[in-house]
């Protein structure tokens, strides 16, 4: 059960991570523009 | 002031996020009362994360290709920053197929990593992309770079059907499972499999439009800087 879940988790944080950073370095960039 | 090109990506991704956060809850719901295996029990529900974002790892590194191919015969530059943002969507997918299937390995076959033809070749795969990233970051803003790496991009994809195949093409040496054939699953199984593909295709999309976008936005202010110093 462990292993599924810990797959899941790095994914999921992952994906919410990387969206995030992409995110901010958008408003960034949208600010300087 | 915004691009257009940037602006219409903006568009685009809205629609996506909204797909996403409904595909989400589903593939939650699905993964969750999908049939245990009866081999391998609980561990087999990596299945529903772990091959689709083989897939979209794929696909970011195609593409790279097409964007690359684009550029060189379009020589427009909202093509390259197409192949950036799938080469580096792609890689992201491609990290976490290389997070995800040792985890499964390491539950199954109790050893984290082999050397098999399917992991050797993803490994070679992923190296060959994070050079290509590596290689733009280190040139930002050169057109013989854009070149280089729309040539680099194109030949890259040369390694996606030998990895796909790689398990046929190692004829019975190889410890990673078969590609999934119709009919080997319970149908419940499928049907989470599916929504799993739909939801991983949907984050695939939403993550390229908007690092499309920020490559659009960063190569406009990086060009108002250069006339207004």
């Amino acid at each position: 059960m462990s292993y599924a879940i810990a797959a899941y988790a790095v994914t999921l944080g992952a994906f919410a991570v990387y969206g995030w950073l992409l995110h901010r370095e958008r408003r960034r960039l949208e600010r300087e523009d | 002031m915004a691009s257009d090109s940037a602006l219409r990506l903006s568009r685009i991704r809205r629609p996506l996020g909204w797909a996403l956060l409904a595909l989400v809850p589903a593939w939650a719901a699905l993964v969750w009362t999908a049939p245990l295996d009866s081999v391998q029990g609980v561990i087999q529900k990596i299945l529903y994360v772990h091959p689709p974002l083989a897939y979209g790892a794929y696909l970011g590194f195609v593409i790279t290709a097409v964007g690359g191919a684009l550029y060189l015969w379009k020589r427009s530059e909202v093509y390259d920053q197409l192949a950036v943002a799938g080469a580096e969507v792609g890689v992201v997918f491609c990290t976490l197929m290389m997070v995800t299937g040792p985890i499964w390995a390491k539950g199954t076959w109790g050893q984290w990593w082999t050397w098999d033809p399917r992991l050797t070749l993803t490994l070679l795969l992923w190296f060959v992309y994070l050079s290509y990233l590596l290689l733009r970051s280190l040139t930002e803003g050169s057109e013989r770079t854009a070149r280089f790496a729309a040539v680099y991009g194109v030949a890259g994809t040369a390694l996606i059907p030998l990895n796909y195949f790689a398990i046929e093409l190692a004829g019975g040496r190889a410890a990673h499972p078969e590609n999934l054939e119709r009919g080997s699953m319970d149908p419940a199984m499928w049907t989470a499999f599916g929504v799993a593909n739909l939801a991983a295709f949907a984050a695939f999309l939403y993550f390229l439009v908007l690092r499309w976008e920020v490559e659009v936005r960063r190569a406009r202010v990086v060009e108002a800087e250069a006339q207004h110093p």
